[in-house]
């Protein structure tokens, strides 16, 4: 390393402030917010190991973390099975770039505009749908409805990137393997199964890890859609977090939770991490 | 089992895109024709772009666009130097990585503290500070210059170029299709963002569009021309810059995470 490489991490002091400020700073500062009684104006009161053993007790909390759970065993599969058939089916296609372009676009456009639309289009008792054809999700009233509704716009909004990931992946397996495999006899069927899918694993391992932050951040979803309800069936550990601090106002309970969710966030982060080093080195 | 997957293909392209349509059809849809409630109304009118004159909501299309315009701007000119500072030897990765899974908007508490502290509360600067280093262009811009063939770096070191010129002149023109697309993907989530700008900017003279969209959802949830035509327009930005720009976008998912 030259004397000019010494000097280039100036060029980082911007960034590494800014992170330290508006992330390392909050991220260590959770615990003491936690241990105050505070509604977020005037000054907060130290109150001890209060809203720990709060949480411990807290059903409404274990309900929201059963209900993350929930929601990530059905969105996860989901997930997966969908980027990967699409993938698979638009490969060498006329139609693949078209098709992936199409997929994306949910993602991109605003989220609370897409939210207007699937709550006209999908509404029980005056949506489009229910109207065209006198079936509905009853997601207004039905807790089950309300969860799936919840699943299938969170799908809506992300299967385009997994078929981008899978489609990537796929590009990298080699044809002559492929080739050598039906040389050796085996049918288009058992090519897929036994030659191209364990080819996909890094893949879908990578899927799998970007899905549990997805279904971590799923409260955006959540607060335009159903508001936690019906009966607190879609109260997903998010926006159970942002209900209780914001709208209860008491925000060093909700740091309280804010630990619960962080301690979730970096178990799933560090296996990012692990994932995305290995491709890096 | 080719066909199945063709089938399952077709019914989430159709899935995909009835809500796109949706919004298109409901906007300019003229207002008289939902209340004659025929099966399926038709009509082209632009009524209900008219009724959204003093709603509030170009003021908030405009704090979204300023915004997430000068946050974007912000994210790649600071990118750009850390990315660099990386690829040139700089052990930040780590923090880079965890930045990534570590969503600000997890840390909607803290966050509001350290905004309060810091006097940024119901300020517009409260929606732009936070968000100048962007981990996702950090990631992807390092990404991108572990391809850039680093003898062009060198180079120009030898030539006495110092860290500046070398950015300006060797490194920002060879990577400018990955920084317009990173751009592209750091300003929609940043315009995509609802809870963190409405918690921490409760102000309504300072609404970004959509914590406009969610109020106006909330409060007038019949007004279906409204609604679409408001919808309508808060995508009109992020969609424009993706038709001009998709296969860039799509070039860069599929390098960097596939």
């Amino acid at each position: 390393m030259n004397r000019m490489n010494r000097r280039a991490w100036l060029l980082a002091i911007p960034a590494l402030l800014l992170l330290a400020v508006f992330l390392l700073y909050p991220f260590a500062s959770v615990v003491r917010y936690a241990t105050w009684d505070w509604s977020g104006f005037g000054d907060p009161r130290p109150s001890g190991t209060d809203n720990l053993s709060r949480l411990l007790g807290d059903r409404d909390f274990w309900r929201s973390l059963r209900t993350t759970l929930l929601f990530g065993v059905i969105t996860l599969p989901a997930f997966l099975w969908l980027s990967r058939t699409v993938a698979v089916a638009i490969e060498r296609t006329r139609l693949e770039g078209a098709i992936k372009a199409l997929l994306l676009l949910p993602a991109l456009t605003t989220v609370a505009g897409s939210a207007v639309s699937w709550f006209l289009l999908y509404n029980p008792n005056y949506g489009f749908l229910f109207e065209l054809t006198g079936i509905a999700l009853p997601w207004d009233t039905a807790p089950w409805a309300a969860l799936i509704y919840v699943v299938l716009f969170t799908l809506w909004q992300n299967v385009g990137y997994g078929v981008l990931v899978v489609s990537a992946a796929l590009r990298g397996v080699p044809p002559e393997v492929k080739e050598a495999a039906r040389v050796d006899g085996a049918t288009d069927a058992q090519v897929q199964r036994f030659v191209v899918y364990p080819l996909l694993r890094p893949a879908t391992l990578f899927l799998t890890v970007i899905g549990s932050v997805l279904v971590l951040q799923s409260y955006t979803a959540v607060f335009l859609l159903t508001r936690g309800g019906p009966f607190g069936s879609t109260r997903v550990i998010g926006y159970y977090l942002y209900e209780t601090a914001f709208e209860r106002l008491q925000l060093g309970y909700g740091a309280a939770i804010t630990l619960a969710v962080l301690a979730l966030t970096l178990v799933v982060a560090y296996l990012q991490m692990r994932l995305l080093s290995r491709g890096i080195a | 089992m080719t066909l199945f997957r063709r089938l399952v293909t077709v019914l989430v392209c159709l899935f995909v895109a009835l809500p796109l349509l949706w919004l298109l059809y409901m906007a300019f849809l003229p207002p008289r024709a939902v209340l004659e409630a025929r099966l399926l109304p038709t009509g082209f009118s632009l009524a209900n772009f008219g009724a959204l004159a003093g709603s509030g909501l170009w003021r908030a299309l405009l704090i979204s666009l300023v915004t997430s315009g000068i946050a974007v701007l912000g994210q790649l000119v600071i990118g750009v130097g850390a990315a660099y500072a990386i690829r040139t030897g700089l052990r930040a990765l780590w923090l880079v990585l965890l930045a990534l899974a570590l969503p600000l908007e997890l840390l909607l508490v803290p966050l509001f503290r350290v905004l309060q502290q810091l006097g940024l509360l119901d300020s517009p600067l409260a929606l732009v500070m936070p968000f100048l280093a962007s981990p996702l262009v950090i990631f992807l811009l390092y990404q991108s210059l572990r391809r850039l063939p680093w003898e062009m770096v060198e180079a120009a070191s030898l030539d006495g170029a110092g860290h500046p010129t070398i950015l300006a002149r060797v490194v920002v023109p060879a990577l400018l299709p990955e920084i317009v697309a990173a751009g592209i993907l750091g300003f929609a989530a940043h315009w995509n963002l609802v809870l963190f700008p409405k918690v921490m900017v409760g102000d309504r003279s300072w609404w970004t569009v959509q914590v406009w969209l969610a109020e106006l959802l909330r409060n007038r949830p019949l007004e279906w021309g409204l609604l679409g035509a408001a919808a309508f327009l808060s995508a009109v930005p992020i969609v424009v810059l993706y038709l001009v720009f998709e296969r860039r976008i799509v070039m860069v998912f599929e390098r960097n995470f596939g």
